[in-house]
């Protein structure tokens, strides 16, 4: 193999081409967890998980009319597992859909639109400091663990730009719900086109693939030699903001070599979007449509997908809603707002319905894509006229390879923290631990 | 202990040896104190003291403990020893959030006397100088875009490719929210390659079909807009709708244009009257057909869809020959005498003329003929080897020269070392020598050395920054991107440093088109006014054609302020703006004709300044109703410099009119929610400047009637302080009333942009030298830009905070990957 190398990092490039795992190597020590072997990681079933993020709370028994317009809470198991209003969308697919009563996050309390994006998966109280400050978040600890072997470990999208005035027009903890370290919030990217091309990446053709990949492996070599080059003569914080630098390159360089290896026979890759699109639904069916790409052709197992923006002022004609999602979601409990609300929040079940069906209808292994799946979807608030954070909306979808019972309804304990659940879809999807967040336990009924 | 006996006690506590301190100070600050001096009176300590403890201390004290303060246990007379605390009061005694309105207010005279004392006393100690410390920064997108146009002449959209930063404030070069993700450094070599790939041509062109679509379909369609039979500015004198796009040609050749769309389907109006299409090529006509008229509309009419194809076919694989580069493209038609027009149908209306739809294809290169000098290929080549034996010691010249601007440094032997490699690899490919400076140009773009923006040289006490890292931020901060020759020649002379060399470079900055990144990176930020689509009017009349109105509006009054040597108090009031014919017709205002904009004076007060500017109005509004809150937050925020707290939670905050209600005007929403003493505390600080411009409606019309309550407007309002205003013109002379504030909220924010880290509170006595200074230049904004490059805090760099970068390491260590 004809192949650019420089000297000094032959050997760690030799080893990552050959697949031997050197665990002795500090930075695989990084990437591979410790004690896990790849191998055995292989012999299982590829699981996915996702994470779909609604602003705004949902309609349930949070208004003064009560259960009256509750449109959000189920009830019974099995047979007798009724789904509400907004949830009817998931009604084929409820033997996957597990539903909570009960769930709080004290984490974003007071916060009124702020922290609530960062907050929703972190269960972690940010610091106020003008660096960022909060903690791994849940998406990206799986991302650490059962991300590794995919071109991307994890996915992170919006369906439109996370800055937005009424949530603090941007902000560490608003414009995203993903941080891979507590220092670290990822960016949510709202444009097709570059999801795509982070995707399949930006060639015509197979031999293009190659030579671009085999150029872009040597431009990383340099870009690590000049980055140490750079760090002499910083001062420690400047050296460890580098260091995070030189870890992304690692991190990229990794993919570069993952993706030389990828297989997409069997898969459906859609045309190239070209953009935005300004049509909301095809904008929102189209981040959908990528994730389940991206399922399918096993180029990452974990994606987090912001429906709409924290604060959005979005309108919804689509479903006959003339108002701005953020004003109408401030319903002064006027049942024409309510009905307006609801309609949007049913709107975007519907489109996550649609992609789960695909996923129902993908053959994988020994079942389909959604049997081995576990997502999460819900929002961080409970009453949007009051941004309040209890009781929140919260469901469990997906087979889980047969980790998660489903077709139910679970009333908890009253204020039951949201990082229950979190620590529960950790212990499903095999990476049990101690805590996670503010939790207290894991739900043993899931 | 009673409150009252605490007091004494403090004030007892005064040795002889503090109070000699205190004269010493107060001698000190004879100087600082003259221009608060002309606000007002500077209050002494025991003035001071008695305010405080009638005022504050009801809440903040050692027992309520509000806002985790307590005056009770603070002295006055040594303010210097907690700046934090007393610069927070002093950015809410400015904006007057406190006391809370409802509370008992002390006059203005009081409160300025107060802020006086508190700024001179903070400010002549030199217990509070410090000088901060600046992080490594990378490049952010935009700075990317604009250092590459600047460096190799290439035009890239950054947003298409990169992806989103973090803001801070508005701001995105904020050196601690500048992190480093997966996804930026694969989409950012990406976008180094691509560059490389423009800027040099492409060898061995592949044939491509690019698609530029049409930027806004209102804009080509006759129906319903008239953009598309009027002048599109920007485009020949003399045409009339089409749209424009800037197209990468890859080589020197032939390429073929398509018109996918010329309304000519099923009802083919766009084919009612004859028109000349042209197609331009950076202004120079390089194709141009005659379409639509009698046979036309005949074969459309006639053979419905299959007609429409046969005129499509007309307008594809439009040849034309280019050479290599990014060019303008622009796809319009001629304008011609519509009373001398043969062939008008109908009742004499002439509606229907073609226009385009969709968008336009672009197909080549066909037989490609290689890459002549372009604008970008000249600034990389300067040299061409004529042999063989030439090509290695020129591509040396062609990276030495090229790294030494993108790097903003010398550049040596050691660097080529690892440089030359990638001319290498790419030499050895089919395109020679072309491919090998592609490889090149990717490799220095790609390095960290441009990348990252780093001030080396740790030392414990603040240090000079030396000549080169001083043209770097002076260049990034006005113009977004790396110093040019000059600059760099000036740094390496040393002369640069020399605070007069400074001013004049400054002069000779801002005079230059690139200055214009201070209003789009700066000012729109600063303002919030960069997003204007973030609003979308449920009134049907506004389209986004006038929004884009309002976004040229705004960009061109801001530069005529910022770039022309006057007072910032002129964003205000400035009594001139810039429209074209639809904006005028918006504003109410007769007498301007045609698409393109042109200053004119305004001869209703009300539009004068920011504050009648529909981008303003429109971007702090809802979408259906105007909102006072929104407004009067902006107004506090951006203007005044003193934010108003966010709403707290479990507050239920709407005031749309609801089903089955009569419909009220905003303002008596508002106040019936005021009622509230709870909603009062924030609302009626929040609301009144709000209120004032409720005669502008959501997209930023006069009104004096409210259509949906059917009431006349009231724009009168009174402040916490008592002060009573009425209208736009009255607030806006409020606003200038403390002639400092502006110009204060105006340097903290230049600064935090210039320094590419958020303001503290040890930076204000520097902020507060510096628009001292400026006052003196009558506050224009390169006085206040002059005085920043010239202040220490701009021209040196802080030690690190150790206890933080120690925590940074460790997070850093143990974040990744665990």
């Amino acid at each position: 193999m004809a192949t650019f190398l420089t000297k000094k990092h032959l050997s760690r490039r030799t080893l990552l081409r050959s697949g031997a795992v050197g665990l002795g190597l500090p930075f695989l020590d990084a990437m591979v967890p410790a004690g896990t072997a790849l191998a055995q990681v292989e012999a299982m079933p590829k699981k996915r998980a996702g994470f779909f993020y609604l602003p705004h709370g949902t309609i349930m028994n949070n208004t003064p009319f009560g259960k009256e317009v509750d449109a959000w809470t189920s009830s019974g198991s099995g047979d007798n597992f009724q789904l509400g209003h907004i949830l009817e969308p998931m009604d084929p697919l409820k033997k996957y859909l597990t539903t909570f009563e009960n769930i709080e996050n004290t984490a974003a309390g007071g916060s009124v639109h702020t922290l609530n994006p960062a907050t929703w998966l972190s269960c972690v109280r940010p610091g106020s400091g003008s660096t960022p400050e909060l903690a791994t978040t849940l998406d990206q600890v799986i991302a650490q663990q059962l991300g590794q072997e995919t071109a991307l470990p994890s996915l992170e999208l919006a369906t439109e730009t996370t800055i937005q005035v009424a949530a603090g027009n941007g902000g560490f903890y608003a414009v995203t719900t993903s941080f891979s370290a507590p220092n670290k919030p990822l960016p949510m990217e709202f444009n097709p086109r570059k999801v795509f091309i982070q995707l399949m990446g930006p060639y015509d053709t197979e031999a293009e693939r190659e030579t671009i990949l085999r150029k872009n492996s040597s431009i990383l070599d340099m870009i690590a030699d000049r980055t140490q080059a750079l760090r002499k003569d910083l001062g420690p914080g400047d050296r460890a903001l580098l260091s995070d630098y030189l870890d992304t390159v690692r991190e990229i360089e990794r993919r570069v070599q993952i993706a030389g290896e990828r297989d997409m026979t069997g898969v459906d890759v859609p045309a190239a979007p070209v953009g935005q699109f300004e049509d909301f639904d095809e904008q929102i069916k189209m981040m959908f449509d990528l994730i389940a790409l991206a399922y399918q052709a096993d180029l990452t197992r974990i994606a987090t997908l912001v429906m709409a923006a924290e604060g959005t002022d979005r309108t919804y004609e689509q479903v006959d809603v003339a108002g701005g999602f953020h004003p109408t979601s401030h319903h002064t409990n006027d049942p024409a707002r309510i009905a307006d609300l609801t309609r949007i929040q049913r709107y975007h079940m519907d489109h996550f319905a649609r992609f789960v069906q695909k996923l129902a209808d993908t053959p994988d292994g020994d079942g389909s894509i959604l049997d081995h799946s576990m997502f999460l979807y819900g929002s961080n608030m409970g009453n949007s006229n009051q941004h309040d954070n209890y009781p929140l909306p919260e469901i469990l979808v997906g087979g889980a390879s047969g980790a998660m019972q489903g077709g139910q309804n679970i009333i908890l304990p009253e204020r039951t923290p949201l990082a229950n659940v979190h620590l529960t879809i950790l212990d499903r999807l095999g990476i049990p631990q101690e805590s996670f967040g503010n939790s207290t336990g894991i739900i043993s009924e899931v | 202990m009673s409150k009252q006996a605490m007091i004494f006690e403090n004030s007892l506590t005064l040795t002889p040896v503090k109070i000699a301190k205190t004269a010493f100070w107060l001698a000190l600050s004879s100087l600082a104190a003259q221009s608060a001096l002309a606000q007002g009176v500077i209050g002494s300590s025991e003035a001071s003291n008695t305010l405080v403890q009638e005022y504050c201390v009801e809440c903040h004290n050692l027992e309520d403990y509000s806002g985790g303060v307590a005056f009770d246990l603070m002295d006055l007379g040594h303010v210097d020893q907690e700046p934090e605390v007393w610069e927070e009061a002093i950015n809410k005694l400015r904006g007057r959030l406190m006391p809370p309105a409802g509370q008992p207010q002390p006059a203005q005279s009081e409160v300025d006397a107060l802020v006086g004392y508190l700024e001179t006393s903070i400010d002549t100690s030199a217990q509070t100088q410090h000088i901060g410390h600046v992080p490594i920064q990378r490049l952010n997108r935009t700075e990317f875009a604009t250092t590459v146009k600047g460096l190799i002449g290439v035009d890239i959209d950054a947003e298409q490719i990169l992806p989103s930063e973090i803001e801070v404030e508005g701001f995105d070069n904020i050196a601690n929210a500048l992190g480093s993700s997966p996804s930026f450094l694969e989409q950012y070599i990406a976008a180094t390659r691509l560059v490389a790939t423009q800027a040099v041509g492409t060898p061995l062109p592949k044939y491509a079909n690019v698609f530029h679509e049409l930027p806004d379909r209102n804009i080509g369609f006759a129906g319903g807009s008239s953009a598309a039979r009027n002048h599109v500015d920007g485009f020949p004198l003399g045409t009339r709708g089409g749209m424009s796009f800037t197209h990468f040609f890859p080589a020197d050749g032939e390429y073929r244009f398509n018109i996918l769309d010329i309304d000519a389907g099923l009802y083919p109006r766009g084919m009612e009257t004859a028109a000349t299409m042209v197609i331009l090529v950076d202004g120079v006509e390089v194709n141009r057909v005659e379409i639509g008229g009698p046979e036309d509309l005949a074969i459309a009419t006639r053979d419905g869809v299959v007609g429409g194809d046969v005129i499509l076919a007309k307008l594809a694989g439009l040849s034309a020959n280019v050479e290599v580069g990014t060019h303008e493209v622009i796809v319009t038609f001629i304008e011609r005498s519509w009373g001398a027009s043969n062939n008008a149908t109908g009742n004499g209306r002439v509606t229907g003329m073609p226009r385009i739809g969709l968008g336009v294809e672009v197909e080549g290169p066909y037989e490609p003929r290689g890459l002549s000098l372009s604008e970008s290929r000249e600034r990389i080549f300067i040299c061409q080897p004529s042999e063989l034996a030439e090509e290695r010691s020129c591509a040396e010249d062609i990276a030495q020269n090229l790294a030494t601007k993108a790097f903003r440094r010398p550049v040596g032997a050691e660097d080529l070392e690892w440089l030359m490699p990638f001319y290498e690899t790419g030499r050895a490919e089919e395109g020679g020598f072309d491919s090998g400076v592609i490889e090149l140009v990717t490799a220095i773009l790609s390095s960290p050395d441009f990348l990252y923006r780093s001030l080396k040289i740790v030392t414990e006490e603040p240090r000079d920054l030396n000549d080169l890292e001083l043209a770097s931020r002076l260049s990034f901060f006005l113009w977004s991107q790396g110093p040019d020759e000059e600059l760099i020649a000036l740094a390496a002379d040393g002369q640069l440093s020399n605070p007069a060399t400074m001013e004049a470079q400054v002069s000779r900055m801002l005079t230059d088109p690139r200055a214009r990144a201070l209003v789009e990176n700066f000012a729109l930020a600063w303002l919030n006014l960069d997003e204007l689509g973030a609003v979308e009017p449920s009134d049907r009349g506004f389209n986004n054609g006038m929004r884009t109105n309002y976004e040229t509006e705004i960009r061109l009054f801001l530069a005529s302020v910022l770039l022309e040597e006057r007072s910032v108090h002129e964003l205000l009031t400035a009594d001139w703006t810039f429209l074209n014919d639809s904006l005028a017709n918006q504003y109410g205002i007769s007498g301007v004709l045609g698409s393109q904009f042109r200053r004119v004076t305004l001869e209703d007060e009300n539009r004068w300044g920011l504050l009648g500017k529909g981008a303003t109005l429109l971007r702090t509004s809802y979408g259906d109703r105007t909102s006072p809150v929104l407004r009067g937050a902006w107004v506090l925020d951006r203007i005044m410099g003193t934010p108003p707290a966010p709403p707290p939670p479990n507050v239920e905050v709407d005031l749309s009119i609801r089903e089955g209600d009569i419909p009220t005007t905003v303002r008596a929403r508002l106040e019936e929610h005021r009622g509230n003493p709870t909603c009062m505390a924030c609302h009626g600080l929040i609301d009144p400047p709000g209120l004032a411009l409720e005669n502008f409606d959501v997209t930023g019309r006069w009104r004096d009637i409210d259509p949906l309550a059917n009431a006349t407007i009231d724009a009168s309002t009174v402040l916490t302080s008592g002060k009573k205003l009425n209208g736009p013109v009255e607030l806006r002379n409020h606003l200038l009333s403390r002639e400092d504030q502006l110009p204060t909220t105006i340097t903290k924010r230049l600064m935090m942009y210039a320094l590419n880290r958020e303001i503290e509170y040890f930076d204000m006595p520097q902020v507060r030298k510096i628009v001292r200074a400026a006052a003196e230049n009558n506050y224009t904004f390169a006085s206040i830009i002059t005085q920043i490059v010239n202040n220490e805090v701009f021209r040196q760099q802080g030690p690190e905070e150790h206890e933080n970068a120690i925590a940074s390491t460790e997070i850093g260590v143990r974040s990744q990957f665990p």
